[in-house]
């Protein structure tokens, strides 16, 4: 299977930059060959093409959940509501990236990849560069399970 | 007494928040304008003390769609602080960079943002359902877009191989022949387009402004060159502060620009208007197509700009491609600083309009930053548009008047806040 991780999120803007941090933390990681690691910043719509391109997909990202900051947890699309009503009520390019893009590629046809997603409250989305303690601490525990999502997944 | 009340909250399909908000009391129109509730007012303090050459990598993560724009800005501005001269190719390469952006943005807004309000379904899930074709074929140009961005500077949003002086990575032949034969091949894709939109019914509005652009080098300018006006007037770009003459306003937490006039106007209707008899030859044939001829003053028409701009980033794209083949393309060491201070400012065209950044630099380090980007230059022109049409719809259902607001708000393209992309996350088995 071809396998990305991508972390998703805004490096200057507080907790939104735990995608990133984990991105960079597992760089240091002897992942698989057939496993791409993405840093994809705030790429809106662009991740309908991003994903349509791999069969799996495990993506980092801040997420409201009604959560002490710095508890993650994983889930996939079809166990949550990623607020799919936005579209038509206050959705934006950039509001809700990976919702959008979910329901877009869905809409399409063209998103055939499992995904799995890891969601981290944030502390703090304001401006500012650097994450929070209790987010920061997440960094080494999600690195772990995301090579347990991925170690076992076949090359072919 | 009648009063119709509007008051929409969070603008939806514009990026960012935005609030319109419309009184009107027996016929008189006591407030009408865009309230912004969100801005970035962090731009010094983020670059503050930081090494001159990491402020474009900082700067470019500020938005995923205008990435290169606010990177180029920054290397414009650095560069013109340091003294830097850059060579031949490395100025085409970031002119391709740039047209690569253009148009991928340019794609996203004239087609998920605007389209389906003509197209009468609301927004671009449906349309994916009801003319998926339509929607493909915008992912198809949005692909080339990024990846004529990803062969130059390793990706499109968050370009690391741009730098001060020039490039860390350069295209191989091979590549550049390859992205050639893209382009030309979405030309069809880009005719498709221009019958979309020459098809779309779009209102008649006009109210005459003062269009601002980059001009002057002797094209369609997107980098570098002169300030000029449609009101016959040109700065250099170091005296950017002149034109903007930024101003607070009490709704908007946004300054505020005017320069002759109460407000003025950037983008592509606004590049179209200023340069417009230096379009590549094609686009021009495009222009004429749609019945756009100089200088437009319907606010509505500025995606039909961004179509024209379209055509003239794919055949200039093209163009450049030639030549660099011609020339072949060289690795070469970025041009290096001629001093360690000193305070230079940058301008760049940005798919929202001109984008500007200046820094001061001491020892090598950033002492102060400015950035003044398109859509706050827009937002004074937005809210006189609105207190225009508004008058000019009033017998209208309140729906109808607020849709056409909210149409003439997107017809800027405005980025008004840089989010992140936090999800919201409900548990459905909780």
């Amino acid at each position: 299977m071809k396998t990305l991780v991508m972390g998703i999120g805004n490096i200057l803007r507080g907790d939104d930059g735990i995608g990133a941090a984990v991105i960079d933390a597992l760089q240091g990681d002897a992942l698989p060959e057939h496993i791409d690691l993405l840093d994809a910043g705030t790429p809106g719509f662009e991740l309908v093409l991003i994903m349509q391109d791999y069969d799996y997909v495990v993506v980092v990202d801040a997420a409201d959940m009604g959560y002490e900051p710095g508890e993650w947890r994983m889930f996939t699309p079809d166990e949550v509501k990623l607020q799919a009503g936005d579209l038509y009520l206050r959705g934006t390019l950039h509001y809700a990236g990976l919702a959008e893009a979910l329901n877009l590629g869905e809409a399409l046809g063209t998103l055939t990849a499992k995904i799995d997603i890891i969601g981290v409250q944030p502390a703090t989305i304001d401006w500012q560069q650097g994450l929070s303690d209790p987010v920061a601490m997440t960094i080494a525990p999600i690195c772990q399970a995301v090579l347990n999502l991925v170690q076992h997944v076949d090359p072919a | 007494m009648s009063r119709l009340k509007i008051n929409v909250h969070h603008l939806t399909r514009v990026e960012g928040h935005g609030n319109i908000v419309v009184d009107v009391q027996d016929g008189n129109l006591k407030q009408c304008e865009l309230q912004i509730v969100e801005t970035p007012r962090f731009f010094e303090a983020m670059l503050r003390d930081k090494p001159y050459g990491d402020a474009s990598h900082i700067v470019s993560r500020i938005c995923g769609i205008c990435a290169v724009g606010h990177a180029t800005a920054s290397l414009r501005a650095t560069e013109n602080a340091l003294g830097v001269e850059l060579s031949e190719q490395t100025v085409l390469l970031r002119k391709l960079m740039m047209h690569g952006e253009i148009m991928d943005s340019h794609i996203l807004h004239a087609y998920m943002l605007v389209a389906p309000d003509f197209l009468g379904v609301g927004s671009v899930i449906p349309l994916a359902k009801s003319a998926p074709d339509v929607v493909l074929r915008a992912l198809r140009m949005k692909k080339v877009a990024g990846d004529l961005c990803a062969m130059i500077a390793g990706r499109h949003t968050h370009p690391i191989a741009m730098t001060v002086g020039g490039f860390t990575h350069f295209p191989r032949e091979d590549e550049l022949l390859a992205l050639r034969e893209r382009l030309v091949a979405m030309r069809a894709d880009n005719q498709a387009t221009l019958d979309l939109f020459a098809s779309l019914e779009l209102p008649d509005f006009v109210r005459d402004t003062e269009y601002i652009a980059l001009s002057g080098t002797g094209e369609y300018t997107f980098i570098d060159g002169v300030i000029a006006s449609t009101d016959g007037v040109t700065k250099p770009i170091a005296d950017y502060r002149t034109v903007t003459n930024e101003i607070v306003v009490p709704h908007s937490s946004a300054k505020h620009t005017a320069h002759l006039r109460e407000s003025y106007m950037v983008g592509a209707l606004a590049r179209f208007n200023v340069n417009y008899d230096v379009l590549h030859p094609k686009a021009r044939e495009a222009a004429d197509a749609l019945g756009l001829t100089p200088k437009v003053i319907n606010p509505f028409l500025n995606t039909v700009a961004q179509v024209v701009e379209i055509v003239h980033c794919t055949e200039d794209a093209i163009d450049i491609i030639d030549y660099l083949v011609d020339k072949g393309v060289f690795w070469e060491e970025p041009a290096e600083p001629t001093r360690d201070y000193g305070t230079g400012s940058g301008g760049v065209e940005v798919p929202r309009g001109v984008l500007f950044h200046e820094y001061t630099i001491e020892a090598g380090k950033i002492v102060g930053a400015n950035c003044v980007i398109p859509t706050g230059q827009n937002l004074g022109n937005i809210d006189r548009d609105m207190r225009k049409l508004v008058p000019e719809i009033l017998d209208q259902p309140k729906e109808d008047i607020t849709h056409s607001l909210e149409m003439l708000v997107r017809a800027y393209d405005p980025c008004i806040s840089c989010s992140t992309h936090i999800l919201n996350v409900e548990f459905v088995n909780e």
